[in-house]
Order: C-alpha cells, then sequence, then structure tokens
C-alpha cells in the first residue's frame, strides 16, 4: 500500500507501460525539461516573485529526516528541502525528470540508465554526484541503520541495485520484472553523503538531523532550505539559491522568499486565521464541518476554495480475519465469515454515510479503488444495494437469526454483537463508525464502537487483539503494483491478517498469484486484466468494506497564485517552487 | 515556622515526584506508544520493533520506570523522544512561557477584579454595579476555554490581534517586545477575565461585610469621607479574605492556562504536555506532569506561607490542611 501519508501518488499506469515498451525497443525515453516547467500558466503570464507564504500545519515534524520518520509534516518538509531522481506529476501521473534529466531502459525495463544534471549543487555549495545518489540507496537500504525508507524503494519486497559508471551516471536495476518500474524513485529523497557518510558508517542514518539539528547542518537539493526552527511554533524556510530547476521563463525558483509553516493544532484556529488573513493556506483538506464557513467566506471573496474531485482514498471497516485470534471466543463461528461482511456491505446506506460523514459530499464506493482511479478502477465492480432484509437473509445462513425481538442471535442465543475501534480526534472516523453502529442496529446487530488514539488502534491491529476496525487506509500511489504490502498475504500492510506466512484462505492464495504476476507484466492491458480479477476476488469476500469516498475541497488565500492543485496531500505544495504570491 | 517550611516543602517534592511517576507509568501503560502514535499502517513489525527498540520501548515498565527514577534523582529526566533534546531543557523555556501567562493574567485579573469588586460592594444600587455583577456571572458561567474561544473569534473578526501563536514570523515595525505583547493579550484576557470576575464577587461579598462593620459607621459619623472609607479603611480590611483565596487561584491559574494554550497556541507547559501526550513522549508527559505540580505547590507553598506569618495558628496546622 506504499506508505502512509508519505510520497506523492501515481496514476496513469499507461504511461509506465509506454515507457517500458518504449525501453524495450531500445528507445531513449525522455530528455527533459525541468519538472517545473509544467506549472500552470507561467508561460502566459509574469509570475510575482518574492514574498512570504504562510501555512499551516496540525503538527510537529519528527525529525527533519525521511529516513526516521514518515509523518505527514516530515514528508512536507522533505517536499520543501529535497529532490528526488524522477518525480511523478501528481496532476497527470506521468513520471517527470527532475535530478536525472533522462534516462534509457533495457532488459525488458530492468536496467534503467539514469544521466544526472551536471550544473546541481546542494545548499551547502558543494556539487551533487552520483555517489550521492548511492549514497542514498544505501542509507535506505543500511538494516542497521533502521530507515522507514527502505520499504519504498524496494520492488517486490527486493532491493535495487545501484552502481555508478561516473559522477553523473547511474544504472539501477531491477531484481525482477517491476511493472512500475522508476515511478518509486519518487519516494527516496537524494541526501548529502558529504553530511551523513559518517552516520551511515556509524549506523546511525535514522538519528541524524532529528529536531535538534541547527538549520544550517540540514542540506538539500530542494527549492528551500530549514532557515529557522522555533519548536511547536513554526519551521521558516527560505529559498534556496542554488536550487536547480528553473522557470519557463528561465528564471529563478523558488518564486517565494519565504515559506512559514505555522504549527497550528486546532482546526478551529486555522479555519480563523484564514478567514482573517492571517494565513495563507491550510496543507491538509477541508473537513466537511468547516466547508460552509469557508464557502462564504470564498463568496465574499475572502478565500478561494477549490474542488479537488472524488478522493482516491476511502476509509475501510476490516475484522480480524487471523485464523485462531478470537481463541476460545464463540463467536469466531461467525466473526470471520464472509457472509457477516456481504451483509454488512448490504446493511449501511452508502447515502446516509455519505450525508452524515461527509454532509453530502461523497460518492458510493464499493471497492478498494474509487472512481478517482480512472486507470484501474474496475467498471464491473458490483454495487452492493442497500438492502436490510437481505442483509438479514444473508446473515441467517450463517445461524444469526432474529427471533422476533429484532435482535439477531447467533447458535448458543447470544446477542450478535462485535466492538468496532476507530481513532479518536478524527471527527470523520468517528461519525462514520456512529453510522455503522446505528445502520447494523437496525438488522439487530449490536455494535459497540471504542474511539482510541491512533497508536493504540494500530497497535491493536499489530497485535491481532481486535474484533472490527473502522480507519484509513491510504494508498499513497494508484498503481496497485506499488502496494505489494497491502495485496500480498505477506504483506506489512495486509491489515486483517498481517504478514501470514502463507495465505491463510484460498482466495488470499489466488490473490497473491495473480498480482505477482500483474506486478511483473510489461503489458498494460494484461496488467488492468489481472487487476479486474484481484478486484472481482476482493468483491466476493471483502476483507476490506468500503462505504464512501469524500469530496476533496482546499482553501487558500487570495494572494496566493501559480498553483498546481492535485488531490493528495499536500494538495497545493506537491510543486512548492512553483507557488508565488502576490505582494 | 523552619520546621514548618521544611514540612511543606518535603511535600512539594513529593508531589512531584508522585505526580510525574504516575504519568510516567500512565502513559506507559495505555496502548500505543511513540512509535505507533505515528499513525500509520504501512511499516512492517519488524521495522516498528526496530524503532521502539532504538527509543527504549522495549523494555518493562517496570525497568523503564527504574531506569527514570534513578535517572531522575540525578535530575536527569531523559530525552524527549519527539525534539531528542533533554527534558530538563526543553521545560524551563515552557515553564517561563507559562509562568509569564499566568503572572500577567493575575495581575489583569487583581487590577480589574479588586476595584470592580470594592465598587459593587460598597454600593446597594444603581446601574452600574449591576452591570458588573451581570458582566462577572456572565464570566463565571465560561469556562476559560470558551472565553478564549470567544476572544480568538473577535480578533479574528476585527483584525486587531493575532490570534495564536507567541510571536510573529517576521518581527513587525514596533520591535519584538511589542510583538510579544500583542500575542499575549487574547490568553491572558481569556485566563484573566474569568478571574477577575471571582475575584470581583469575592471582593465584594467582603467590602458588603465590613461596610457593616461599627468601626466603618463610626468613622461616618465623624465626618470622614465615604469614598475615603471605602478605599482606604474598608478595602484594607477587606483584602484579608480575598488575600487568603490566592493559592487556590494560582492552581486555577495553572488548570485552566492549558486549555487556553491549546486553543491559542502559546508556548506553555500546556501546549508542550499535549504535544507529548499525543505522540506518547513518555518523559516528556513526565516531565510536563512534574513542573505542573511543582507550580501547584509552589503557589500553595507561597500562599500557605503568606498564611502563616499573618496567622501563627496556620503553622500549626497539618500540612494536608494548610
Amino acid at each position: 500500500m506504499g506508505q502512509l501519508l508519505t510520497r506523492h501518488t501515481r496514476r496513469l499506469a499507461f504511461s509506465v507501460a509506454i515507457a517500458l515498451i518504449c525501453s524495450g525497443l531500445g528507445a531513449a525515453c525522455r530528455s527533459n525539461t525541468s519538472s517545473e516547467s509544467a506549472a500552470p500558466a507561467a508561460a502566459t503570464r509574469a509570475i510575482p516573485r518574492g514574498g512570504e507564504l504562510l501555512v499551516s500545519v496540525r503538527s510537529e515534524p519528527r525529525s527533519f529526516n525521511r529516513h526516521a520518520s514518515r509523518d505527514s509534516t516530515t514528508n512536507l518538509v522533505s517536499n520543501l528541502t529535497q529532490s528526488r531522481l524522477v518525480v511523478v506529476n501528481q496532476v497527470t501521473q506521468a513520471v517527470e525528470p527532475s535530478l536525472a534529466e533522462r534516462w534509457t531502459t533495457a532488459d525488458e525495463g530492468r536496467r534503467v540508465t539514469m544521466t544526472l544534471r551536471r550544473d546541481v549543487v546542494f545548499s551547502d555549495g558543494h556539487p551533487f554526484t552520483a555517489d550521492d545518489v548511492l549514497f542514498s540507496f544505501e542509507a535506505a537500504y543500511d538494516e542497521k541503520g533502521g530507515s522507514l525508507l527502505a520499504e519504498a524503494v524496494e520492488a517486490g519486497g527486493k532491493k535495487l541495485q545501484v552502481a555508478v559508471t561516473d559522477p553523473y551516471t547511474v544504472v539501477i536495476t531491477f531484481p525482477a520484472p517491476f511493472a512500475p518500474g522508476i515511478r518509486i524513485l519518487d519516494n527516496l529523497p537524494i541526501f548529502p553523503r558529504h553530511h551523513l557518510d559518517a552516520a551511515l558508517k556509524a549506523g546511525t542514518i535514522a538519528k541524524a538531523w532529528g529536531l535538534d539539528t541547527p538549520p544550517s547542518e540540514i542540506v538539500g537539493l530542494g527549492p528551500f532550505v530549514v532557515s529557522q526552527y522555533v519548536p511547536g511554533q513554526r519551521i521558516v524556510f527560505s529559498r534556496n539559491p542554488h536550487y536547480f530547476a528553473k522557470a519557463p521563463d528561465g528564471g529563478a525558483l523558488p518564486y517565494l522568499d519565504r515559506l512559514v509553516m505555522e504549527i497550528i493544532p486546532d482546526q478551529s484556529a486555522k479555519l480563523l486565521r484564514l478567514e482573517s488573513g492571517q494565513l495563507d493556506m491550510m496543507t491538509s483538506e477541508v473537513s466537511p464541518d468547516a466547508y460552509a464557513p469557508l464557502k462564504r467566506a470564498a463568496d465574499e471573496g475572502r478565500v478561494t476554495l477549490l474542488d479537488l474531485g472524488v478522493s482516491r482514498n476511502a476509509d475501510g471497516l476490516w475484522f480480524n480475519l487471523k485464523p485462531g485470534a478470537l481463541g476460545s471466543d464463540p463467536r469466531a463461528a461467525w466473526l470471520q465469515r464472509d457472509e457477516l461482511r456481504l451483509a454488512i456491505s448490504m446493511a449501511v446506506d452508502r447515502k446516509v454515510f455519505a450525508d452524515t460523514v461527509f454532509l453530502g459530499a461523497g460518492v458510493p464506493v464499493y471497492g478498494p479503488e474509487t472512481p478517482a482511479n480512472k486507470n484501474w478502477y474496475w467498471s464491473g465492480q458490483p454495487r452492493t444495494p442497500h438492502d436490510p432484509a437481505a442483509a438479514k437473509t444473508l446473515l441467517a445462513s450463517i445461524g444469526l437469526t432474529d427471533r422476533g425481538d429484532g435482535v439477531l442471535k447467533d447458535a448458543r442465543s447470544q446477542p450478535v454483537r462485535f466492538t468496532l475501534l476507530t481513532q479518536k480526534g478524527r471527527p470523520n472516523l468517528e461519525r462514520a463508525a456512529a453510522v455503522i453502529r446505528d445502520e447494523l442496529k437496525k438488522i439487530g446487530v449490536t455494535v459497540d464502537v471504542v474511539a482510541l488514539d491512533s497508536g493504540a488502534v494500530i497497535n491493536a491491529f499489530l497485535t491481532a487483539r481486535y474484533d472490527a476496525v473502522y480507519f484509513n487506509a491510504d494508498k499513497t500511489d494508484l498503481d496497485p503494483g506499488t502496494n505489494p504490502d497491502y495485496w500480498f498475504s505477506s504483506g506489512s500492510a495486509h491489515v486483517w491478517n498481517l504478514e501470514e506466512k502463507t495465505p491463510a484462505t484460498e482466495w488470499e492464495r489466488r490473490i497473491d498469484e495473480l498480482m505477482t504476476r500483474q506486478i511483473a507484466s510489461p503489458d498494460p492491458a494484461e496488467r488492468k486484466r489481472l487487476y479486474d480479477e484481484v478486484q472481482k476476488i476482493f468483491s466476493e469476500h471483502l476483507p476490506m468494506i468500503y462505504f464512501v469516498a469524500p469530496r476533496i475541497y482546499v482553501a487558500h488565500s487570495t494572494r496566493v497564485t501559480n498553483l498546481t492543485p492535485a488531490e493528495y496531500r499536500p494538495q497545493l505544495l506537491w510543486r512548492p517552487a512553483t507557488v508565488a504570491v502576490i505582494h | 515556622m523552619t520546621r514548618y517550611v521544611a514540612r511543606r516543602l518535603a511535600f512539594a517534592a513529593f508531589l512531584v515526584i508522585a505526580v510525574s511517576s504516575a504519568s510516567l507509568v500512565l502513559a506507559r501503560l495505555a496502548p500505543g506508544d511513540f512509535v505507533s502514535q505515528s499513525g500509520s499502517t504501512q511499516v512492517s513489525r519488524a521495522v516498528l520493533d526496530q524503532e521502539r527498540a532504538r527509543f527504549g520501548l522495549d523494555k518493562s515498565i517496570a525497568a523503564q520506570y527504574r531506569d527514570w527514577l534513578a535517572a531522575a534523582v540525578r535530575f536527569d529526566f531523559g530525552y524527549s523522544m519527539q525534539y531528542g533534546r533533554p527534558v530538563r531543557d526543553l521545560i524551563p523555556e515552557r515553564a517561563a512561557n507559562t509562568a509569564m501567562l499566568a503572572v500577567t493574567a493575575l495581575v489583569l485579573a487583581t487590577l480589574i477584579g479588586l476595584p470592580l469588586g470594592v465598587i459593587t460592594g460598597s454600593r446597594s444600587g444603581g446601574a452600574l454595579p449591576g452591570v458588573i455583577r451581570a458582566a462577572s456571572v456572565v464570566l463565571l458561567s465560561m469556562p476559560p476555554l470558551l472565553t478564549s474561544l470567544f476572544l480568538v473569534f473577535v480578533a479574528a473578526r476585527t483584525g486587531w490581534l493575532p490570534i495564536s501563536g507567541m510571536r510573529s514570523a517576521t518581527v513587525p515595525a514596533g520591535g519584538a517586545l511589542l510583538d510579544l505583547l500583542r500575542h499575549l493579550v487574547v490568553p491572558a484576557a481569556a485566563i484573566g477575565l474569568p478571574l477577575a470576575a471571582m475575584l470581583e464577587r469575592l471582593q465584594s461579598q467582603a467590602m458588603r461585610e465590613v461596610i457593616d462593620e461599627p468601626f466603618v459607621l463610626a468613622t461616618l459619623a465623624r465626618g470622614v469621607p465615604r469614598s475615603r472609607i471605602v478605599w482606604r479603611g474598608a478595602l484594607k480590611a477587606a483584602l484579608r479574605p480575598v488575600a487568603s483565596v490566592y493559592g487556590l487561584i494560582i492552581g486555577t491559574l495553572l488548570s485552566g492556562s492549558f486549555a487556553v494554550e491549546v486553543i491559542t497556541a502559546w508556548l506553555g507547559l500546556g501546549s508542550l504536555m499535549l504535544q507529548a501526550l499525543r505522540t506518547r513522549d513518555i518523559y516528556l508527559v513526565a516531565g510536563c506532569a512534574g513542573a505542573g505540580a511543582l507550580f501547584l505547590a509552589c503557589g500553595t507553598l507561597v500562599s500557605d506561607l503568606a498564611l502563616a506569618a499573618v496567622d501563627p495558628r496556620a503553622r500549626e496546622m497539618p500540612a494536608e490542611q494548610a
């Protein structure tokens, strides 16, 4: 499933496949322009330069080092201060050059030769070379160092091989045919060997660049550098004068002089500041509750409110399907049955769900992909009808019957009841859990909703001590081939039964087999067919039940310009170098 | 007196150790930890275990508490997992900010509440005392959390004051001190106004009782102007019962300021503790709780010492009653 709230997502697997076909023919794939050159409107009007952008984040970063932390603020800091070899365009989903200005592929896409830009220096003026690329892979793969980036740059659970042939050429070899190809390189920030080599050698790469590090020591290739960090209050970024990418007019990027990231945990305070002009943008989407006041402010011309369409992710409900996890609990006879999950999918009215949880701004979903994932969404996905009577009939088939009092009972005459864990402090999750509880009550199933800290919820399913969970299950990449940890039974994000040694069920074994072929196939049509089959099996067994995908809204002040909004976080800042303000 | 002070200091030390120990153990006992709190379903258990070992979270609770306590007696309260800095370095910075907020609020409350209490307590009728009493009742019925939300809303709508934080990213014209004072207004008013209402009510009641005392009537009969009696003699007499509740007020100040700090993003102990609890930064949780207990203990100690100085009977009372 990629990394939650970490790297950019990707779309258009067809473009990847086309790239692979090109490489198969021995053609040099692209020679490039800067990844920033596609900025909207940049070629047609003057973009204001200078000024300061004031954005908010909910929490502090846990580190300035992506090897050490995967939280959303650390990831945003990394986006601002580091660069990658390639960048996945969040709007088109195409892979674009970045530090690698071009590349060629061979051996059916398994070997990629990347030519690096020659005019690039780190923010401290030190030249960037292929050795820094090699270092970044070594740091990610160093087992002693404990980097959290390792899994993000693995293909099918195996490391890539990286070789340096000259200071500006690297050859990357995939361990096996891997259809998503170099998209995964967008997950790896390129770090400076001259600053972090000692940490790598000491096996402490994940301890480097903690929050106590002086900003001057945090060196990168990104458009900004950290110039000040006030714990609990803000991080101030100033423009990196050495940033390599250029604007379409040949001028330097970024456009902004400064970017100030205010740490504001309280949602109401953020909204008030945005409405009153004391903030330029929030780095997360607008919550349903905040939509109405922001719409009023937008109508009055105080802010700009953008509708970015349906989210590519929907939160999901899953049961503990680990065999034997329920021990001698007699509910094991029905709690892990497919029929229960199918009945729940039928019993919950998705319109009520959308109206209650997202105040109407959502679309029903029935499978692992939402309609936003146009390339991989299975159009044949069965739309489970809202049919409480059919749900009760289905439950009766596994011995859960209503004996006239409106409460379903099992074979031991015990009420059908389970505990649903969800995350405390996330209104969407808490409201959704309440809707599920209320809808299931109508068919006689009692649900006890327990809201816990995210860590407690994660701990519960890591240790398989739970009945059911309603939680965010975000995929960071639209290409299913980059989410093996979700799909494979041995995966670390195969949440309903984590890291199985062998597939626990026949249908999981079949999905393993299909996904193995799907990831390796160079043929886009074949990949789509295989993934459709995976989705079909998924819909028959529903290991994860999806209900509604929200629409994504974002807001910013009217002085912000030249944005390239994308649906995935950080929606307005995934391309920070091109953002400008009217000042 | 020395014995009394020693007894009170021992009690304060016990309070700090008990509160921080309980915080550490409870934070550790709660499901989840600093590693799992990052909210990811994506990382393998092997990587999580490696992370836990890095932060010492693989030890048993007993071992972790024993190690922490052994270090704490040497004033080493561990490292914050989030900030990578010693807890003993982080706490004083934030405690100073909380103290700045609390002292400002207390001064504000005293300067507003006491004079208004004198006015309402010394006049039996009229529009002004009625308005003041009504405002006090409204403010008293609103917790600081709501008051701060209201003030933040007003600040946002009018644009007169910054809504949150302690300092602007860019030092504005007028300098850093003025910038700090502007940021201080909303949180200090959010805490200080309800306190002012409380002081007004207490002072009003005390004034009413004093104003009927024979010595006041006698002074009036001698032809001394009423305003002079009210603002000098009667006020002095009425201050004693009000002064005795200042110890309690310090406790209220601290608990009230925690909520206000979070709403207004004031960088005090409250917001630090919330952050520590959210991320399960257990050593920082223990440090913040201990510092909070120290604040309370110091406040009550100062109050008790003041009371003991004026009332020798207080020195003989058991600590928990003092």
